[in-house]
Order: structure tokens, then C-alpha cells, then sequence
């Protein structure tokens, strides 16, 4: 199939599509910048060939313009389409895609604040990483912007989307929000109760990841990516690593693909209870919320015992996992979960049992399966409303090909499914953990890097607890990293949320925001 | 109903009894060490460290780790040939920065609002002070809340390395914040600026923009080192 569609996109352009590399599943097709609508268009579909990201790179030192890709995955093919595009040298304009592709929205917005190339034809092109403070002109991602300059404050007023009409207000909430979480200001447009519109202004948190790791050693830009967002530290770190191996040509060691696997689902279960916990406290169902807490407290004091790490930092490493943490360490883990298993179990029993909880869940911020696709909505957001789309699936890495793994099916889109999603991933992952225990044997745990080839790149995958993640990483001279570009499912997600919303009453939102639980850190960089 | 009085019975208390009772430190990752006699100077750590905390005093011909800028990654451990850099299980790290102008003890007496706020940290530092919220921690037995306007608060609880975009908010945040107050720093972002320190979108550390009283290093600190901070600010603790 994939190959169908690539021999198909050369015939039928010949003049202007060229073969490019074949890098394990990564098909590279160069094409002319001028086609991009065209050939964009050919390959798209919104839930067999979605676009999953697009980035801009400055190769001008190299081919004399800037670049972009567009990645496509083939789901049934396992494998991905990047389409790229060089501009010709002193272009600074590329034709959006957005009116036929919506998910390539924010994206676009993003090439435009970070390289100063203007997606021409885009319906909303107003800025979105830099506020009112960054001056005209300036963009940090090009390769002569230095990356410790800090450029005096402008002060431009930020543009809203306005509704207007008899009794429509407006409610401005945040950056600095009541609870403990995240910066990100939302702006509510109302009349009476129900919220007509809401635009979420964010990157509060940006602080200039992919430019701080351009130029870094391959080992710094390791702890970096484990920083881009807290609660997914490891996903993170597993997909950069496994960028970093695709480049080097490595295949790590069997023992370490299984450690990850068991570490990643960890993860998830940690994820997964706070959030639960998020929307137990959120409708203040108190019992419930301590008792997740409790689960996910539970979780931690394994992970000290296990890596010496609450939030499982400084476990991997590019070619494996930096110690064998999991020998003698099986028949704690197995102790833990069992005892997971059970409360878990019990609990799920008495708050599905509770009607008044059950109500506020049920038909609360609904995520139609158009709009879900349309945006690319992805991990458990996505599969609340039919997108069926699971890296660990359909894209196996780690171990995940030899283990048994089924994803859960729900349609509904709305909180409680949301919420019986994460619930069956949570039994899922402790199954995995299972699994996974028993399938290890002994062996060595990493390989050797060594030096990388420069300007070579790859895509690294994992499905974070909040879905699907893609990194890439081009290489740079002296085993340095040229380029780094992070998307995680927050971004795919955020503007799913914003239409999640609509129809809902103002006080139901920070439940409808708990049930997606996304990150600021990850969307921001 | 049945089921619930049973859960509440068969967990009653799962509160840990820190500071009262000391921490199990068995598993802990804490304040990295160099011991000086096994030290070879090598700058093998010095070179590699990602947030750049380690430094060489020529004169004294010694290695020292910056605790502000220290990620806790344990990379130097990984990388000294000489075997000379371990990770203590020392975790109450805190210290002390602008002194309170009078004894905050008796002003803030048993009694203590907090209003957290986010400039620009990765979450994890947030997830460790909603940590303090748990079960396990239980902060409120102190007489600790977490309030959700400034205005409530006396002391601001500052996680992340102060963002371009969350300069001005952080400001305004601690200009709505009463007196008398304080500022705690959570976290190596908030400290100085950690593995995020000389973007074009950060500050190095909080401090360029609000005064503060006390540092938590740590990347991100856990839930107890974060209360030992608080408790610092407070003197309730040496």
C-alpha cells in the first residue's frame, strides 16, 4: 500500500516529484514547492493518511532555502510519507494546505512565528508562539538568530476572535489559573450559560526547546527532550532515543526494548490516575479523587525502588536503558500490580455505581468523530470518539510487536468516555507490565552509539499516555543535533478541546479540560 | 455507601510522618558529591554536565556543584573516571535567600496561605507540589493551603525559569500578593534557570524579576523537599 501510493505519486508527477530516502519505514519524497497544495491533497486522509506533522527547517547553508516536511502516516502500511518541499533561495512564502487540511493549522502558524515564512492563504494566520512582546521581524528558528538574544519587549495588542451579538460577554480566564497547573490564558465568548466560543491562547511556557538544543551534544539533547513536559518524561526520552538509533542504523538489545515497554506503561498509569483523580475532584467526588491519588501514590513507591527516580529521569539512554533496573526488581513489580489491580478494580465498581457522579460525566463535551478527525485528535481523545489510531499498533516499537495489546472502542466522545478509556488502558498497561515480566530474559541492556553521521535525520515515535508522539532529529557536524523537532499530542489536541467545549456550560469546563488533560509544557516547547 | 465506609476503614491513615519522623531515604536520588581526594581534575563532568552546575576553582584546585543549577541527572556519576562523584540520599536541600524582614514565624504564625504559580516550568515541579496535596503529604495538617488568588496568599510558591510570555504575569501575580509575603523557588528552573538557562524566551531564575526567599533545588524537588522549603521559610524547621 505504502508502495502504491508512492509509485502512484511518481507516475502520475513525474516532473516534479523525486524519489528521496528510504529510511527503515520513512519514505522521503522531494517534491517542488509549488505543488505543495497539490500533491498534499493527493496523499491526505483524514483518518487512513493523516497528516502528523509538518515542520520548516533552515537548510539554506546546505541547499540554499528553507525546507519543509510534511509527514504523512500510512496507518495500514505502518509506515510514514514526508513529502519535502525546498523553497527557492529568497522565498519566504509557501502555499498553506490549510483549507483542505485542517490539522495543518497550527502548524503553519508556528512556521510562520519561528521562521518567518508566511503560509499564503491560511484563514488565521495571526501570531501564536510570541504574545504581544516579540517584535516584527525577528525569528529564533532561523540559523543566524543566536539563541541567547534577547530582543527588547514589544507591545502589540494580542487579537481575540470575537462573537458578537445581543448578550454575548466575554470571560477572560487565566494565565495564572486557581489551581495548581499550567499557565495558558482562555478567552470564553457567552450568552447566558452555554459557551459559544473559546480560543485558547497558550505558550505562556515557551521556552525555546528546539532552538536551546540545536547545537547541542547528542547527550545533552537527551536530558532536554526528557524535560519538555513532566509527566511524559519518559515517552519523551523514548522517542528521542529511538530517532537517535534509527540515525545511528542500531537495533538495541531485547532486554532494553522490553524495560521500555515496562517503563512507558508505568508512565501511563501514573498519567492515567491523575487525571482520573482530575475528574473524581473536578465533579468533587472527593472519595474518589483521594483514592486515585492514592493509586498514583502507590505507582511512585515503585518507581524509587526501581530507578531511584519518581518521574523516571535519567533512565534511558540513545542505544538502550542506562542500568538494568528491573532485575531483581520482578517480584516487587509484580506485587505492586497485583495490588493495583484489585483496588483499581473495586474502586471502578463503586464510582460506576454512583449516579450523581455518572451524570455529570455522561454526554458532558462531546468530541463529534468529524471534528476529531478533521483536527487529528489523538491518544485517548481520539479513541472516545472512534479514531482507533494507537502507535504501539499501529506502528510497533520496543517490544510492542511481541506483546498482546488491544485497544479499547468507544464512540461517544464524551467525558465518560474519556474517562473509560484511560480506565481500560490503566488494566491494559498493568496487563503489559504482565507481560512484559515474563517475557524478559537476560541479556545486555544497551549498544554503543558512536559518532553519527552528520545530516542524516529520523523520525522517533511512542504513544505517550496522551497519544500519539513524533519527534524528529536531523543531525548536525561533530555528533551535534541540527535540528530537533518535538510534536507532542497536546498539540494535535488542544484545538480538539477548544471545540469540546462549545455548548457546554462555563462551569463544566475544567472538567471537559481534565478528561484531556493536556499538556502546556509539551504544546509549548 | 457500604463499600465506601469499607474503603475509609481499611485505609485510614496513609499520611507519611515527615518531618516528625525522618524520611526511608533507601531509594532516594539526592545532593551529588565529589570527594575531593579521589578527584583527578579531569573536567570530564565539568565538560558533559547538561545545565552546566559544575565548576573548577583553580586556586583551591577543587570541583564544586552548583545546587541551583544541578539537575540531579547523574550523568557525572556515569562519566567521572575516577569514580570520585556520588549521589547522597541528602534530599532537604533548601536554603535561604533574601531574609524575611522580621521573623516569619511569628507573623505568619500556625497559619500559612500559598498561591502557586507556573512561569515557565516543564510540570513536573507542579505535579510534585500538587503532590503536597495528597494523601501521603497531607500539607493542610500543618495549617498549609493552597489558595486560588494571589490576594489570599502570603507566600508565592514559583515553579519554572520565568518565560518571556509569563514575565509580566509572574509580576503582576506578586504585586497582587499582600505584605507581608514570601517567595519560595521550586525547582532548578526557578533557581537559576536550569537546562533551560540563556534561550531567548527565558530568564536565568525568578530572581531577576522577584525577590526571593527561599530555593528548593531539584529537578523536579519531591513533594518533602518542597515542604522542607516551605517550613524553612517559615523557620519551623533548622
Amino acid at each position: 500500500m505504502a508502495q502504491d501510493l508512492y509509485e502512484q505519486l511518481l507516475d502520475r508527477y513525474p516532473a516534479i516529484a523525486k524519489a528521496g530516502e528510504l529510511n527503515n519505514n520513512e519514505q522521503y519524497i522531494e517534491i517542488d514547492s509549488a505543488y505543495i497544495v497539490e500533491m498534499c491533497t493527493f496523499v491526505h486522509h483524514p483518518v487512513e493518511r493523516p497528516l502528523v506533522s509538518l515542520f520548516a527547517s533552515d537548510e539554506r547553508g546546505k541547499s540554499g532555502g528553507f525546507a519543509l516536511y510534511y509527514v504523512f502516516a500510512l496507518i495500514s502500511a505502518s509506515s510514514f510519507l514526508i513529502l519535502k518541499a525546498v523553497l527557492p533561495e529568497g522565498i519566504t512564502v509557501f502555499p498553506s494546505i490549510t483549507r483542505d487540511i485542517h490539522a495543518a493549522h497550527l502548524y503553519e502558524r508556528e512556521i510562520k512565528d519561528m521562521f518567518g515564512l508566511m503560509p499564503e492563504g491560511h484563514p488565521d494566520a495571526k501570531r501564536m508562539v510570541f504574545h504581544g512582546n516579540w517584535p516584527e521581524g525577528l525569528y529564533p528558528l532561523r540559523k543566524d538568530y543566536d539563541a541567547a538574544t534577547k530582543p527588547n519587549f514589544a507591545h502589540n495588542e494580542q487579537q481575540f476572535t470575537r462573537v458578537d451579538g445581543t448578550g454575548v460577554y466575554e470571560i477572560p480566564v487565566g494565565p495564572v489559573h486557581a489551581g495548581i497547573i499550567e499557565p495558558g490564558h482562555f478567552r470564553f465568548s457567552v450568552a447566558g450559560e452555554p459557551i459559544i466560543n473559546l480560543e485558547a491562547q497558550l505558550y505562556f511556557v515557551h521556552k525555546g526547546i528546539e532552538k536551546l538544543s540545536e547545537g547541542c551534544s547528542i547527550e545533552k539533547g537527551y536530558y532536554i527532550s526528557e524535560r519538555i513536559s513532566g509527566d511524559e518524561t519518559y515517552t519523551n526520552s523514548l522517542a528521542y532515543c529511538q530517532a537517535i538509533e534509527r540515525i545511528a542504523g542500531l537495533q538495541v538489545p531485547r532486554r532494553a526494548e522490553y524495560s521500555r515497554v515496562f517503563f512507558a506503561e508505568l508512565e501511563r498509569l501514573i498519567c492515567h490516575f491523575g487525571d482520573l483523580a482530575g475528574i473524581c475532584l473536578d465533579v468533587a467526588y472527593g472519595f474518589g479523587a483521594y483514592h486515585f491519588r492514592m493509586l498514583r501514590g502507590w505507582c511512585y513507591q515503585l518507581t524509587e525502588p526501581v530507578c531511584q527516580s519518581r518521574f523516571l529521569r535519567s533512565v534511558n539512554m540513545p542505544g538502550g536503558v542506562r542500568k538494568d533496573f528491573i532485575a531483581g526488581n520482578e517480584e516487587l513489580i509484580c506485587e505492586y500490580m497485583l495490588r493495583i489491580k484489585k483496588e483499581l478494580c473495586e474502586l471502578v465498581k463503586i464510582m460506576k455505581a454512583n449516579s450523581l457522579f455518572i451524570d455529570r460525566v455522561e454526554n458532558t463535551g462531546v468530541l463529534d468523530a468529524k471534528t476529531a478527525a478533521d483536527f487529528h485528535a489523538v491518544g485517548p481523545a481520539g479513541r472516545a470518539s472512534g479514531i482507533r489510531g494507537d502507535m504501539r499498533v499501529d506502528f510497533p516499537y520496543a517490544a510492542y510487536d511481541r506483546l498482546n495489546i488491544s485497544i479499547p472502542e468507544h464512540n461517544n466522545g464524551d467525558v465518560n468516555c474519556r474517562m473509560n478509556v484511560k480506565l481500560e488502558e490503566c488494566f491494559q498497561a498493568i496487563d503489559l507490565i504482565r507481560q512484559v515480566i515474563e517475557a524478559m530474559s537476560a541479556g545486555p541492556i544497551s549498544v554503543e552509539i558512536g559518532e553519527l553521521e552528520p545530516y542524516r535525520y529520523a523520525l522517533g515515535y511512542t504513544e505517550a499516555p496522551r497519544g500519539e508522539n513524533l519527534h524528529w532529529v536531523m543531525t548536525g557536524e561533530n555528533n551535534t543535533i541540527f535540528r530537533y523537532k518535538i510534536r507532542t499530542p497536546s498539540f494535535c489536541n488542544w484545538p480538539a478541546l477548544c471545540k469540546a467545549v462549545n455548548g457546554n456550560i462555563v462551569p463544566d469546563f475544567p472538567l471537559i479540560n481534565k478528561s484531556f488533560n493536556l499538556s502546556y509544557a509539551g504544546n509549548d516547547l | 455507601m457500604l463499600k465506601v465506609l469499607k474503603k475509609i476503614i481499611q485505609y485510614p491513615r496513609l499520611t507519611i510522618g515527615y518531618p516528625a519522623k525522618p524520611l526511608d531515604t533507601e531509594f532516594i536520588t539526592g545532593r551529588p558529591c565529589i570527594e575531593t581526594a579521589m578527584c583527578t581534575m579531569c573536567g570530564e563532568c565539568l565538560r558533559r554536565c547538561p545545565s552546566g552546575a559544575i565548576v573548577a576553582d583553580k586556586q583551591s584546585m577543587q570541583m564544586s556543584i552548583q545546587l541551583d543549577k544541578c539537575i540531579f541527572c547523574s550523568l557525572c556519576v556515569d562519566v567521572c573516571p575516577a569514580k570520585a562523584v556520588t549521589m547522597s540520599k541528602e534530599f532537604e536541600l533548601a536554603y535561604l535567600g533574601n531574609e524575611v524582614a522580621q521573623k516569619s514565624s511569628k507573623l505568619f504564625g500556625r497559619s500559612l496561605q500559598i498561591r502557586e504559580v507556573d512561569a515557565g516550568s516543564c510540570n513536573g515541579c507542579d505535579y510534585e507540589v500538587n503532590g503536597l496535596n495528597n494523601p501521603f503529604n497531607d500539607i493542610e495538617r500543618f495549617g498549609i493551603h493552597f489558595v486560588a488568588s494571589p490576594r489570599h496568599a502570603d507566600m508565592l510558591l514559583v515553579t519554572g525559569t520565568a518565560t518571556r510570555n509569563m514575565e509580566q504575569a509572574l509580576l503582576k501575580t506578586y504585586e497582587a500578593t499582600p505584605e507581608p509575603k514570601l517567595v519560595v523557588a521550586v525547582g532548578a528552573c526557578a533557581c537559576s534557570g536550569g537546562i533551560f538557562q540563556d534561550s531567548y524566551a527565558t530568564k536565568n531564575g525568578i530572581e531577576s524579576i522577584i525577590p526571593v526567599n527561599v530555593y528548593v533545588p531539584g529537578c523536579p524537588p519531591r513533594p518533602q523537599a518542597i515542604l522542607y522549603g516551605i517550613l524553612k521559610a517559615l523557620e519551623r524547621v533548622k
